[in-house]
């Protein structure tokens, strides 16, 4: 087994055992975001999923750049994520300096952000699509077919976790766990919101100190959110950080 | 296989409005909710809310029996509306005489049969933190909702919680900007804005929203622009003044310097913004 399939397995292990009975999607989803950056050798991920409204909304990024490139897609309605979404299989540019025929805008914010290539991979699950889940590498040339597979078997563990099982996902209980998902991560986006003003950070880092507290606390991310809105919680900013103004 | 449906919040907020013209009265919570109990071929539905943070009560009902039920699922603790609200994801029970209802709510579940209800779907009001209430729809036979029904469900469960959210500041917004408010809802920067708001001013998220929307409205904005200036630094919204900003709003064409900006806001608003019609708020 080489190195990098020992670190496939334990990632795909290091994911099953967050699959408890009451686990946080968007723990999870930020772990895997993170983890499918880190075993692919990409620079980044994104992980959307779909609404009601058919739009794709940004869950989980790994990065705060692959962030920002993800809201230049989801604003202008065109991007690799899109297409994956809407056709159901994968989109890949190997070079975007020569794809602006496809995604002008997408493909002029991604150089910007400096990611030169960028696959985007469907959640599937049965007959439906979840989302996608997008990967930018800063170096062009595409990802060899075992890259992809293994990329491909990460999105599904996350369409495994939105819907937390397997077996026979009824549409009702794919929409009831998609909602739950999509509302939790507007719950993450208000306690965000909440500690830019009262630890006078920026958005990510209140992201970063939302999350590292909800893991030192051995807490799920979205109580700890739902505690930061409701005053219940007083997380301060670490001491490394400069006080608050 | 879910499409991107560009028309389905315009569908939606249609039939509020025609529902609404043919009382020749404004879209209201009231035409949201019978409008929904059409499109889902129900025999009614009902809304609950809680009206300031207390309990929930059921607000409106399509037809007594609903406003029954709903009433009885608050008192029993138990039932798809409770749980919604409670959960803030949809509960969708297409049986409630079948095993899995009568365990999960025995004692409410023998009494919708009892009313002849044997489907609940019931959507939460809110996004995130903000939990209001739960839109809840009733059907007498068993079965799924179909897939568009469903979709078309959540809609109007946005439609409502935006409705509601106006209703506190007394707004009755045009369709067009109904629809900017619903499509722009889940935007990541709407709910960040709702947060800071609400540290700053020390007022529930829900409350934060309001005031977001009212702004919104009170300067013909769309919501996503005013929550960017939120976060920027350069909005502070005043919420002793109902939804109007503290830089501005209270009259046309001010002149940069009468900003009463906080301090770090940069700078006065772009003259274009007050192309807002005025006439919801008490201008001297």
């Amino acid at each position: 087994m080489s190195v990098s399939d020992r670190r496939a397995r334990e990632v795909f292990i290091e994911l099953a055992d967050t699959l408890v009975d009451d686990f946080d999607i968007i723990d999870f989803l930020d772990r895997l975001a993170t983890r499918c950056s880190e075993l692919l050798g990409v620079s980044a991920c994104g992980i959307l999923l779909v609404d009601h409204h058919g739009a794709l909304n940004l869950v989980a990024a790994s990065t705060e750049q692959a962030r920002l490139v993800e809201l230049t897609q989801l604003q202008n309605s065109e991007g690799p994520c899109l297409d994956a979404f809407t056709t159901g299989r994968p989109v890949q540019s190997g070079d975007m300096r020569q794809a602006d025929t496809r995604w002008p805008r997408f493909s002029a914010a991604a150089i910007d952000a400096g990611y030169l290539a960028v696959h985007a991979l469907p959640m599937r699950l049965r007959g439906t699509v979840l989302g996608a889940v997008n990967l930018f590498s800063a170096t062009a040339g595409p990802l060899d077919d075992d890259t992809i597979a293994l990329g491909q078997a990460l999105a599904d563990a996350a369409s495994i976790g939105i819907i937390h099982q397997r077996a026979l996902a009824r549409q009702e209980i794919v929409t009831e766990q998609l909602q739950s998902a999509l509302n939790s991560r507007i719950l993450i986006e208000q306690a965000k919101g909440f500690l830019t003003h009262s630890l006078a950070v920026g958005v990510d880092e209140a992201f970063a100190i939302m999350r590292t507290y909800a893991r030192t606390h051995n807490r799920r991310l979205t109580d700890v959110a739902n505690d930061v809105v409701e005053g219940r919680v007083n997380i301060i900013v670490p001491a490394q950080e400069s006080p608050p103004a | 296989m879910e499409r991107v449906d560009q028309d389905r919040g315009a569908r939606v907020w249609g039939a509020i409005d025609a529902a609404a013209r043919i009382d020749g009265a404004l879209p209201s919570l009231r035409y949201a909710v019978s409008a929904c109990a059409d499109a889902l071929s129900a025999v009614g539905a009902g809304l609950s809310m809680s009206p300031d943070g207390g309990p929930y009560e059921p607000l409106l009902a399509t037809r007594p029996e609903v406003g029954e039920l709903e009433e009885l699922q608050f008192t029993l603790g138990q039932g798809p509306s409770a749980d919604a609200i409670a959960s803030g994801a949809p509960v969708l029970a297409t049986d409630l005489s079948a095993m899995d209802a009568v365990k999960r709510w025995p004692a409410f579940a023998p009494a919708a049969a009892q009313h002849g209800v044997c489907g609940i779907f019931a959507f939460p009001i809110g996004a995130g933190a903000a939990r209001i209430g739960a839109l809840s729809v009733y059907r007498r036979q068993p079965g799924p909702l179909g897939g568009d029904q469903l979709l078309d469900a959540l809609v109007y469960a946005d439609a409502v919680f935006v409705l509601a959210l106006d209703d506190r500041h007394g707004l009755s917004a045009d369709l067009d900007q109904v629809i900017d408010a619903a499509f722009t809802a889940r935007r990541a920067e709407v709910h960040q804005a709702a947060g800071l708001v609400a540290a700053q001013q020390r007022i529930s998220v829900t409350d934060a929203l309001a005031l977001l929307r009212a702004h919104a409205f009170s300067s013909g904005r769309p919501l996503h622009r005013v929550a960017t200036e939120v976060m920027a630094g350069h909005r502070y919204l005043d919420g002793d003044h109902q939804g109007v900003i503290a830089d501005g709003s209270d009259g046309r064409g001010d002149p940069p310097g009468r900003d009463p900006d906080p301090p770090g806001s940069d700078g006065p608003d772009k003259q274009e913004s007050e192309q807002a019609e005025n006439e919801e708020e008490d201008e001297r």
